[in-house]
């Protein structure tokens, strides 16, 4: 058995104009970042880039025109996805938004739904999170206990999510809620959009280990939801948030958080570099371009309506453990001033501190290789 | 993709799983008579006519089965032979790059030598070699020229690229068939009460080991699409240093998913592995090609890596 027959990824259109949008947008933007910012981007919040982006049409791109999209391909997308990731630029704010909570109201969401928010996401104006963990729910999804008890009123929600990403930025939260009391594992489960100014809700802040505001924790206290919150149909949540969690494990992001990084090695060392040196980024390299094969590969099987679960696993492992020992190869190589100025001071001292982060994110090491073993009949 | 690839592929599956553990005086005649040397020969002059994801598609097999002959050597000998417009001699042809041993050189009628512009043509009794024997036991001798070559011509190749390509395309295999030995095993060996499919610990080796295998597969794949485009040389180097990454993880886990089982000369194991430790040496171990890609890297600068990655897979749309 073959596990990783590499699919061919062929975009139609202009790509080479595609990345030059990009680079091009990203030039005209670049001024007001600090490095920090530029490394695993994908969690950096720059408001004005993201609605320079809506109004360039290179968010929602693969969405239907009557809802603010611009019916381009899922690999176009692609392509600006990691051109945004490899210069390094402050993709935070709409990321969910348009990675998963709007594909999901696409695919699951009543039309009202899909009218409410998805012309503002695809200006880079409306912003979302999802509430997925639980004090007691972490890996273990299936144990969510947040509830949402139906009334005549509407959904009334309590219960506490947490380490929820950018809720604080966020205009709506796509949630998994209890919907069925008594209810265990995977059943009784739903999907509902919480717009977050709805009374009852507290958002707090928890400080990462970088001092960064990133993750928070959200109340909820006798919250009333109109009944049309739900997205898609009572008692299918699980099914719906693991196809959601399946579709983002093979993207660019899983492999170019520390990209930065490799960058400024590359130019504080020279155009000749010492054999050791040379060697290091000569490695990182090889590891890079594979990923990047390996990515590619399993976009363009999504593309093409295959089901690529294990590959996609398989991306998101060797990706972190990719992104990770990226600071800490160019820690051990290079005699750098972690209190430095220099970019490269800079940037090791914080992706080092920051990636611990990669792997959890979408599922430990210890998670995929489960389930990569499940799909090759170990389990 | 050549309109003949499954037939191709076929007909390898079947003769190479056919010789396996076959020794070369047994298998290297059926390989030779079955044609596959003259795989990117064109048509038009005698050959297959196939491409690069042919040859790839054809030493993977030979790399599953731990095809115990020369393949890549004579097909990369016949198509660079063609290439210069010089007529190969009958028998074994095998390739001398620069700073490598030849491969079963002392078994060749003829050795390609691609050196600073130059391909050269010798004929065996212009060679004197030094023999040696690679870990998986196969001949890997030093050569010498002692003679004239009988033919030469200008020739911009990289040898030690091909010769890189094709270990990479054989170690896809290996690591396949390795692969599938680990998990026949864990799946039938009990041990505790339980298949050691059963414990998470395995299961976990096992999904890194496939992760490897993938890698190498991926990367064999973007090298042949990139030769087959005209130019792999970035593509090349860094795909035979990710199977130097993969061997050195993957082989420590094929074992020790084994036991002493693995360790035996009777079990298959060794003949993949052992040759899987040899290939990462072949052709540029991993410090010759970190090293030069490296450098390329540096000259492109930090942002200049991801422009020329991104221009190097665009090439091949439209």
């Amino acid at each position: 058995m073959q596990i990783f027959p590499l699919h061919p990824f062929r975009p139609e259109g202009d790509i080479p104009a595609l990345r030059q949008q990009v680079r091009d947008l990203v030039a005209q933007h670049e001024s007001r970042w600090p490095i920090e910012l530029r490394a695993n981007c994908w969690f950096s919040f720059d408001e004005e880039f993201s609605k320079a982006l809506g109004q360039a049409g290179l968010l929602g791109m693969t969405w239907p025109k009557q809802y603010g999209g611009h019916e381009r391909t899922l690999l176009e997308r692609y392509v600006v996805l990691e051109e945004l990731l490899a210069l390094g630029a402050p993709a935070g704010l709409h990321w969910i938004a348009d990675r998963q909570t709007g594909p999901l109201l696409l695919r699951y969401g009543t039309e009202a739904q899909r009218e409410k928010y998805l012309p503002g996401m695809a200006r880079g104006e409306i912003y979302a999170c999802i509430g997925l963990s639980e004090p007691g729910s972490g890996s273990d999804l299936a144990s969510v206990r947040t509830s949402a008890k139906k009334t005549n009123e509407g959904w009334r929600i309590n219960g506490q999510k947490v380490w929820t990403s950018g809720a604080h930025k966020s205009h709506a939260a796509l949630t998994l809620l209890r919907t069925e009391e008594g209810s265990e594992r995977h059943t009784g489960l739903s999907q509902m959009m919480i717009d977050l100014d709805t009374p009852g809700i507290t958002i707090r802040p928890i400080i990462d280990m970088t001092g960064t505001h990133h993750f928070n924790e959200i109340w909820f206290e006798d919250v009333l939801l109109p009944h049309d919150a739900l997205v898609g149909v009572e008692g299918n949540g699980w099914k719906q948030v693991v196809a959601e969690l399946a579709l983002e494990r093979s993207g660019p992001e899983r492999y170019l958080s520390s990209h930065m990084l490799l960058v400024a090695l590359i130019d504080a060392m020279g155009p000749e570099p010492d054999a050791p040196t040379a060697q290091l980024i000569g490695r990182l390299t090889a590891e890079m371009w594979t990923l990047r094969q390996m990515s590619m590969s399993t976009i363009a099987k999504l593309a093409a309506g295959e089901d690529p679960v294990v590959e996609a696993a398989i991306v998101k492992d060797l990706g972190n453990a990719y992104e990770q020992a990226l600071p800490r190869a160019v820690q051990a190589a290079v005699d750098a001033d972690l209190a430095g100025k220099s970019d490269l001071s800079r940037l090791l001292s914080w992706i080092l501190v920051a990636s611990p982060s990669f792997s959890l994110r979408g599922g430990t090491p210890e998670v995929l290789r489960g389930i990569i073993a499940k799909g090759l009949g170990l389990r | 993709m050549s309109d003949n690839r499954t037939l191709l592929t076929d007909m390898a599956a079947g003769l190479f799983a056919d010789l396996a553990g076959k020794p070369f005086d047994v298998a290297w005649p059926q390989v030779a008579e079955a044609g596959f040397s003259t795989l990117l020969v064109p048509e038009d002059a005698g050959g297959f006519g196939g491409d690069w994801g042919d040859v790839l598609a054809v030493l993977r097999l030979a790399g599953l089965n731990a095809l115990a002959a020369p393949l890549a050597e004579p097909v990369i000998a016949h198509y660079l032979l063609a290439k210069a417009g010089i007529a190969a001699p009958e028998g074994l042809i095998s390739i001398a790059a620069p700073g490598s041993r030849v491969p079963y050189g002392r078994h060749a009628a003829a050795v390609v030598h691609v050196a600073d512009g130059t391909l050269s043509l010798y004929h065996a009794d212009a060679c004197a070699f030094d023999e040696g024997l690679s870990p998986a036991g196969e001949p890997w001798d030093g050569v010498t020229f002692t003679g004239a070559a009988a033919a030469t011509a200008a020739c911009d190749i990289d040898l030690q690229a091909l010769g890189a390509f094709a270990r990479v395309a054989q170690a896809s295999g290996a690591l396949e068939a390795a692969f599938t030995l680990a998990i026949d095993h864990v799946n039938t060996r009990v041990q505790f009460g339980r298949a050691l499919a059963k414990f998470q610990a395995v299961q976990q080796a096992m999904a890194e080991f496939s992760e490897e295998a993938a890698a190498v597969d991926a990367s064999a794949a973007a090298c042949a699409a990139a030769l087959d485009y005209g130019h792999a040389s970035f593509e090349i180097a860094a795909a035979k240093l990710r199977m130097g990454i993969a061997v050195d993880r993957a082989v420590p886990i094929a074992h020790r998913m084994h036991g002493a089982i693995g360790f035996t000369i009777e079990y298959a194991l060794n003949h993949l592995t052992r040759r899987l430790m040899g290939w990462r040496s072949e052709f540029g171990g991993d410090a010759f090609w970190a090293e030069r890609l490296g450098k390329r890297v540096a000259g492109l600068g930090g942002h200049g890596l991801w422009r020329e990655m991104a221009a190097r897979t665009d090439r091949l749309v439209g």
